[in-house]
């Protein structure tokens, strides 16, 4: 029989060989992929979460912790898309034109992606073409902004005001976040949420999603 | 005028440059260039500190040598004292002369990184102000030796992948220099990183105005007692805004 608890310490601890392992293991013996994600992985990333929240994790860890879960949700998201079960959303993420940082966006994609959520990565220096064409081919339901710089922050509205001019603003909800970006900024440029760091940021998509949802 | 200067230590040179020539008396304090790797909230707590630590009465102006670094300055209350702030988003507009010539070098050179002489010659060395959260500054070395093979090496590459964006590097000159040694250097960096090298040669203007006193017209912002800096997310980049009226807001 699989140790599953040892999927939780795989991802609490950022070891993706285990997680890895375990997971082979545990769906070979039949286990079913909700149990694995519902049981072990998202409440070792809420514990993950919990840590960063108290500072007694920091970035390195937050990374290596997605990693791991990552690495066993590539095993697991096929039998979910067979079995026909939909990921929470499908988010396109971004760091907006002008602005080449790309370490926080990483991170919050990768936490999304933990989040059960399927991330479209545009990359940065994005233009808003990239995302007005993510939200009208990809079935995108949230668009994420990052920015890192004051000079870029102007960008972030140009953005939102061309997913306006597309005609896609309100297919979308658009978070934003970023070292400069406050929750006044996201306010003033008409965003639906902000996130001050990866681990809310999920939380916040989870949100996003469910308002957008339809009646 | 008796005037208090805070300001980074990045522009170490080019304030002392312009203090010896001021026609006023200038107090200066240098804060440490990690201010900057704290993020805007704490980094602002703790030039408040300093601001703080002013003596009411005893100056006529603080000078803060500083642009709005992150957001490093937003929030920053003047006390007793009024504030003069170059607007500016950082220091290499306050390198460049002004913030419309780095806006128009930014959007021209995207994937820039840049130096001058405190960028390549302070806060080397130095341990963090407090644990860097981030680790950006970190060897592939230590991050092995903290998590491991497998996990150092995907950290070293998450890390510094956004490296891989930036195309240039550009030393700014500013004629202070005593010698070849800082571009040397930058060229080094530039070669070594697989980058462009670019020589811009540097505008002291507003840090030359901020120390003189000369504070009319849009470059800076005056921000009196009773009210705080703000980012204005515009143009302007920085407005004073009333504290009262904000907090019963």
């Amino acid at each position: 029989m699989a140790d599953l608890q040892k999927l939780y310490d795989a991802v609490l601890n950022g070891d993706q060989k285990a997680a890895i392992a375990v997971t082979e293991q545990a769906l070979a013996e039949g286990i079913t992929p909700l149990d694995l994600i519902t049981n072990y992985m998202v409440p070792a990333m809420d514990e993950v979460g919990r840590r960063f929240e108290c500072e007694d994790y920091f970035v390195p860890e937050l990374l290596l912790s997605a990693r791991a879960m990552k690495g066993s949700l590539t095993l697991i998201r096929p039998l979910l898309t067979a079995s026909g079960i939909e990921p929470a959303g499908r988010v396109a993420i971004g760091t907006v034109k002008g602005d080449l940082h790309d370490i926080g966006k990483n991170l919050v994609a990768s936490m999304l992606e933990g989040g059960g959520f399927e991330v479209i990565d545009l990359g940065a220096d994005v233009p808003p073409e990239k995302f007005i064409d993510a939200i009208q081919n990809k079935g995108v339901r949230v668009v994420a902004l990052s920015a890192l710089l004051t000079v870029t922050m102007p960008s972030m509205r140009k953005t939102i005001d061309a997913l306006k001019e597309a005609g896609v603003r309100d297919q979308v909800k658009v978070m934003v976040g970023g070292a400069p970006v406050t929750q006044q900024f996201a306010e003033e440029i008409g965003a639906d949420g902000y996130s001050d760091n990866a681990n809310a940021a999920v939380a916040l998509a989870r949100k996003l999603v469910a308002e957008g949802a339809p009646a | 005028m008796r005037l208090k200067l805070i300001s980074c230590e990045v522009l170490f040179r080019e304030m002392c440059a312009e203090l010896a020539r001021s026609p006023h008396q200038v107090d200066v304090e240098f804060m440490p260039k990690g201010l900057h790797d704290l993020g805007g909230k704490a980094m602002a707590q703790d030039l408040q500190k300093r601001i703080d630590a002013v003596p009411a009465g005893q100056y006529d102006a603080i000078l803060l040598g500083y642009g709005l670094c992150g957001n490093g300055l937003h929030g920053l209350e003047a006390r007793d004292t009024m504030l003069v702030l170059p607007r500016a988003h950082d220091c290499i507009a306050l390198l460049m002369g002004s913030r419309e010539q780095y806006q128009r070098y930014f959007d021209e050179h995207p994937g820039t990184y840049y130096r001058s002489t405190g960028w390549l010659e302070r806060g080397k060395g130095l341990q963090q102000l407090t644990h860097n959260t981030v680790g950006m500054d970190v060897s592939e070395a230590d991050l092995i030796a903290k998590y491991g093979e497998d996990n150092g090496r995907y950290l070293y590459e998450q890390l510094t992948r956004y490296r891989s964006n930036y195309q240039r590097l550009t030393f700014i000159e500013t004629g202070l220099e005593a010698d070849a040694r800082f571009e040397e250097e930058a060229r080094w960096e530039a070669a070594e990183r697989g980058w462009t090298f670019e020589k811009l040669a540097g505008n002291l203007i507003l840090v030359r105005r901020l120390i003189q006193g000369d504070w009319k017209g849009s470059d800076f912002l005056i921000t009196q007692p009773g009210q705080r800096i703000t980012a204005s997310y515009d143009p302007s980049i920085v407005r004073a805004e009333d504290i009262r009226r904000t907090a019963t807001a």
